[in-house]
């Protein structure tokens, strides 16, 4: 009796939550319901396109009529030189090799912060003690934007690649920290005595609801700071770089290359895009109870 | 289910002082009482009385600064398993689904998967729940959310329960409904229950006993036993035992309130409220 409960828990586990009336809908309704998800989807890309369209027209006839209305678009390259750029450097093994290079550094800059943010972020936020002695250098430190910590960082590390990864850590490392720090000190206090008197340990606290309880918070800094990880590495790699997509985009206005530059800050802007979707969809897949808070959404 | 054969609370000489200096004020002032195994006992007074204060120290959430709580003779020093505690708030863990949410206390215990499945879902479907196991709690009501939470705290298999204004956020109906609830699900686990609540009815139709508190401090003002047999229908309610019970609570109380508001009253807080206003209405006063 026993076991065969436990087999229609296993399968109930992976089934997604809905009311117990939903299996007996009708066919039809589900039709029209399908129907408005298309509708749905389809206002939705074109809204996507007039947002991500009317820029690249204004691009476009800008370089077409050498606008120069303060702004001067004389020597802007045109979309159309960008594309022909773009297909030139998709044969050549270079411009994946800077895509690699990038990505790698922020991977690892990144992942670095988060496991370094998220561990001190609920110590200091937890404890008194630790908030006291980190909190003055951290509050110190923090002002000082990863961009300036160029010429030390070259100096202080063994090799370029490692001083880029470090300029990466800096940048993502603060968003996620404070993020964590103020996950853990607004979490709900009654979850906290809730776990204790269900008999939870300060280890057993920590991992089933300080953590889980801040995932939220940490993600908003996952978010962030992935965005200044991407500012932060760009720069590094203008000023110190060897390879990657900043280094491309400088060498190119170095070599009066001006299709490159833009065909650059487009890539940067496709690679940042990708990785807070990539975020995004993590934290979704990590948080799926967040899909039935409804907050201030309209 | 386990037999529970204890569970007795014992509050001796409990004195709650809040502050320090100048600013200090006593809260609770020399309680005493007890649960006894298997007993519903309510304890009830006016807000501010400290009865909260109370249930925070059995809890073991706060130390008292004068006197002891035990359980089962023990000194209670920090919360525990063994007393549940269901909060005014809604406290369920909002990323753990409803059935995760019950075995939380068996799963910190390191009961097995399986076991505490089975536990869960027994509770669950005791409380007429199981449909909604694999919800989240964001996806409840109100009055669900608080049911869960009384399953969740039996399910850690605690000696006793310590409820505070469990149904304080609810409507009126709910809250007729819920009472109905635990009432049932009292009568078939008969833990020793500290029911905290400001409800006069709600005292009378859920409990064997009941401590009526005094204005702050707190103190015991009196002690009444409910002999109401049980199990308890909502029928009840209508019957003159029943009535004449919440009209002796109600006379307590309101002793105790205007006790509470005396202070206020006499530095002219009601002659405040009837003055005169001129056109422009409060503004005017202010």
């Amino acid at each position: 009796m026993e076991r065969s409960l436990d087999m229609d828990i296993d399968r109930g586990a992976t089934v997604l939550p809905k009311p117990p009336d939903q299996s007996a809908r009708p066919s039809a309704l589900e039709r029209t319901a399908s129907l408005e998800w298309v509708r749905a989807l389809g206002v939705r890309i074109a809204f996507a396109v007039v947002s991500i369209g009317v820029p690249l027209a204004i691009w476009y006839l800008g370089t077409r009529y050498r606008v120069q209305f303060y702004i001067r678009f004389e020597n802007v390259p045109t979309p159309l030189e960008v594309f022909r750029a773009a297909v030139h450097v998709a044969a050549s093994n270079t411009f994946a090799t800077n895509i690699v290079s990038s990505l790698k550094r922020i991977f690892l800059g990144f992942f670095i912060a988060l496991v370094f943010g998220v561990v001190l972020g609920l110590l200091i936020g937890r404890y008194r003690l630790v908030n006291r002695l980190l909190m003055p250098a951290i509050e110190v430190m923090r002002p000082i934007p990863a961009i300036a910590w160029v010429p030390l960082s070259i100096m202080l590390w063994p090799t370029t690649e490692s001083s880029i990864v470090f300029i990466t850590f800096v940048g993502a490392f603060y968003p996620i920290l404070l993020n964590t720090i103020d996950g853990v000190e607004s979490l709900d206090g009654v979850l906290l005595r809730a776990g204790r008197c269900l008999g939870a340990s300060e280890a057993q606290l920590f991992r089933h609801v300080i953590l889980p309880g801040v995932l939220p918070n940490v993600f908003t800094g996952l978010a962030v700071g992935m965005g200044v990880a991407w500012v932060s590495l760009i720069a590094a790699e203008m000023i110190a770089g060897q390879y990657g997509v900043g280094y491309y985009t400088w060498e190119a206005y170095s070599l009066v290359n001006y299709p490159a530059i833009v065909l650059g800050m487009i890539t940067i802007g496709a690679l940042g895009l990708l990785c807070s979707g990539g975020i995004r969809l993590v934290g979704q897949f990590a948080m799926p109870w967040l899909a039935y808070v409804n907050g201030a959404r309209k | 289910m386990t037999h529970v054969s204890k569970g007795r609370i014992d509050c001796r000489n409990i004195g709650v002082v809040f502050g320090s200096g100048a600013a200090q004020t006593e809260a609770v002032k020399d309680v005493s009482l007890t649960v006894e195994p298997h007993e519903f006992v309510s304890l009830i007074g006016p807000s501010g009385c400290g009865k909260s204060s109370l249930l925070s120290i059995v809890a073991g959430f706060t130390k008292p600064a004068r006197g002891a709580a035990t359980l089962d003779g023990a000194p209670i020093r920090k919360p525990g398993a063994e007393r549940g505690v269901v909060f005014q708030q809604y406290s369920l863990f909002p990323w753990l689904r409803v059935r995760e949410n019950v075995e939380f206390g068996l799963k910190m215990a390191g009961v097995s998967r399986a076991k505490r499945e089975g536990t869960a879902r027994t509770l669950l479907g005791l409380a007429g729940l199981l449909a909604f196991e694999n919800h989240y709690p964001d996806q409840l009501s109100g009055g669900m959310k608080q049911r869960i939470g009384i399953v969740r705290a039996l399910a850690a298999n605690p000696r006793v329960l310590l409820m505070d204004e469990p149904f304080g956020a609810l409507d009126t109906q709910t809250r007729t409904v819920m009472q109905e609830v635990l009432t049932n699900m009292w009568q078939r686990f008969r833990l020793s229950v500290l029911f905290i609540t400001h409800d006069i009815e709600e005292a009378v139709f859920l409990s064997d006993r009941i401590y009526v508190m005094t204005a702050r401090p707190g103190r015991i003002k009196a002690e009444i036993r409910v002999p109401l047999p049980r199990p308890r229908t909502a029928a009840m309610i209508e019957t003159p035992e029943f009535s004449a019970l919440v009209h002796r609570l109600k006379t307590l109380i309101r002793e105790e309130s205007l006790a509470a508001m005396g202070s206020e009253l006499d530095a002219g807080g009601v002659a405040g409220f009837s003055m005169e206003m001129g056109p422009n209405g409060v503004e005017e006063i202010l």
